[in-house]
């Protein structure tokens, strides 16, 4: 007998954990303050859609705010940190002894200094999604092969040409890992902060139907974050293997193509 | 167009070069009055000990790198600048772009100063593909690196270095990461295709058979800080074959390099 393909059974994982989510609570395995079923939860999000619409709403502004510091902010900061050798090896070290760091700490300090509103959360998670989008930059660039650039010296290319044609498509891969990774954590920071104060946002949503323990208002909320956060990943995902192709085929392009085709890999020999 | 060559002219003319390097724990005196000058045409095959400084002297003939003292000549002229138009350089990982194809990896060079001259896209693209076609690669310009064999891919790279039709080509250890056949036939490639555009070729390599098979006359080189410790005229006739590689003078040519490079400490 043949194993079913990777996609094949991530799906029928997925079925069975819905599956479950309806039945458990359901059957009485676990009672539904704890887990409501997932009926339930969507009768709930179908009924409030309108509060629930306007909420998601008011998270993606944050998120989308909050990437664009991040992505932006943390693209230009991580080519001048990674391409300046002296830069490199005076804050380097100190980016990354930061990265451990709770930033969430600081949250208190950002509602003090932006209030409740939209604008903390977005600096907070613009700050948390910096770093790892500064760091991958830096080292995408520190890490390009050095023969990439004395071959293009050696064809004539000029300093422009040897940062436009070279530097920035070698480095790519690298900065668009730190672009999934950000925006991921730009969506985390933009929830936690509203989970802690808010008057709006899909976070906010969460804490105020626990404080009432209202179950299937709080996991539909849940099942909106979660359904926005992998969302976001498979677009980055989708977007990233487009724009480098090389990087994502170059381990294993038969596998690639079968996947994408939804072909069995076992089908093929 | 093609580049006649002239067996007198002389191509690469380097006199008393000497080169240092400045490092942290000192310097480092890599290499110490060369002299060599190549005729154009011919085939010129560079061996020496590891680290003694084969690399360094490509890149000053490149003009990738300035040397402490001495002076290079090419055609006549100093070369203080990589100068695609007079040097094809060929390094020994296939140096191509990833995130390019076979032919736009070719075409490269030509793209880099296309809008300094006028030539359309498509007289690149059709130059691109005639060097693909020279380097027997028909059919696989849209393929992307990874996709290529280390073979294939090293005809690219001398696509990509021959594609600006420079009369001097530079080729460090270019077939070193190879497997021993595809070695041999890339070398055997190589003779087919310098018999055809007459380029002159300095060539590093560390394979003693390679060398007498390749060149005209081979320099080897003595430990670091390099010299020029012998030059060895390879009179075999060409076009070259894998035969020639079994006669008694084939073998007293390489083991003549051989003491030469075992001698040095
Ligand atoms: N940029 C550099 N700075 C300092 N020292 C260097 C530099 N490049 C090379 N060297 C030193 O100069 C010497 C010659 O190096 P080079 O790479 O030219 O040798 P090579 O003959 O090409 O060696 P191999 O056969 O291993 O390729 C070595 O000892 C090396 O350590
Ligand atoms: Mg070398």
């Amino acid at each position: 007998m043949r194993l079913p393909a990777p996609a094949t059974a991530r799906r029928g994982m997925l079925v069975a954990l819905l599956l479950l989510w309806e039945l458990v609570p359901r059957t009485g395995l676990l009672p539904e303050l704890f887990l409501p079923a997932l009926s339930s939860t969507l009768a709930v999000l179908w009924q409030d859609r309108q509060i629930y619409s306007a909420a998601l709403l008011v998270t993606l502004y944050e998120v989308a705010l909050a990437m664009l510091i991040a992505c932006g902010g943390g693209i230009a900061a991580g080519a001048v940190v990674g391409g300046i050798a002296r830069l490199r090896e005076l804050l380097l070290p100190v980016f990354s002894s930061l990265y451990a760091v709770p930033i969430v700490i600081l949250y208190p300090v950002f509602t003090a200094w932006f209030g409740v509103g939209p604008e903390s959360k977005i600096a907070f998670a613009g700050i948390y999604a910096f770093f790892p989008v500064m760091l991958s930059t830096a080292a995408g660039i520190r890490t390009i092969d050095p023969q990439f650039i004395l071959a293009a010296r050696s064809m004539g290319a000029t300093l422009t040409q040897q940062v436009t044609r070279v530097i920035i498509p070698a480095s790519l891969p690298t900065v668009f890992a730190g672009l999934r990774l950000g925006g991921a954590l730009a969506i985390i920071g933009v929830v936690v902060s509203e989970m802690l104060t808010a008057a709006a946002g899909i976070g906010y949503l969460v804490t105020l139907n626990r404080t009432i323990l209202d179950s299937p208002r709080v996991f539909a909320a849940l099942l909106m974050i979660l359904i926005l956060s992998v969302a976001y990943y498979m677009l980055a995902r989708a977007f990233e293997s487009r724009m480098v192709v090389w990087q994502s085929a170059g381990r294993s392009p038969k596998a690639a193509q079968n996947e994408s085709a939804g072909v069995p890999v076992s089908v093929a020999v | 167009m093609q580049h006649v060559a002239h067996l007198d002219e002389t191509a690469i003319e380097v006199a008393n070069l000497s080169h240092i390097y400045a490092g942290a724990q000192g310097t480092v005196p890599a290499l110490e009055e060369i002299s060599m000058r190549v005729g154009s045409g011919r085939f010129t095959v560079i061996v020496g000990p590891s680290g003694c400084g084969k690399t360094s002297l490509l890149m000053m003939l490149a003009g990738l790198r300035a040397q402490s003292q001495g002076t290079i000549l090419c055609h006549g002229r100093p070369i203080s600048d990589p100068d695609p138009k007079r040097v094809g350089v060929i390094f020994q990982e296939a140096s191509l772009y990833p995130w390019l194809s076979a032919l736009d990896n070719i075409e490269f060079p030509l793209s880099l100063r296309g809008a300094r001259e006028r030539e359309t896209r498509q007289q690149r693209r059709a130059r691109a593909e005639a060097m693909l076609r020279l380097v027997g690669l028909e059919g696989f310009g849209e393929r992307f690196p990874y996709e290529l064999s280390g073979g294939m891919k090293q005809r690219v790279s001398i696509a990509r270095g021959l594609v600006q039709d420079p009369p001097v080509l530079l080729m460090d250890e270019p077939f070193a990461a190879l497997d021993e056949q595809t070695r041999m036939t890339m070398g055997h490639e190589l003779l087919r295709i310098w018999s055809t555009m007459l380029k002159t070729v300095v060539f590093i390599t560390h394979s003693l058979t390679e060398a007498v098979y390749l060149a005209d006359e081979v320099l080897v080189m003595s430990a670091r800080p390099g010299r020029i410790i012998d030059r060895i005229a390879v009179n075999l006739p060409r076009p070259r074959t894998y035969e020639m590689m079994a006669t008694d003078v084939f073998g007293q040519l390489r083991d003549r390099i051989w003491q030469q490079i075992r001698k040095t400490p």
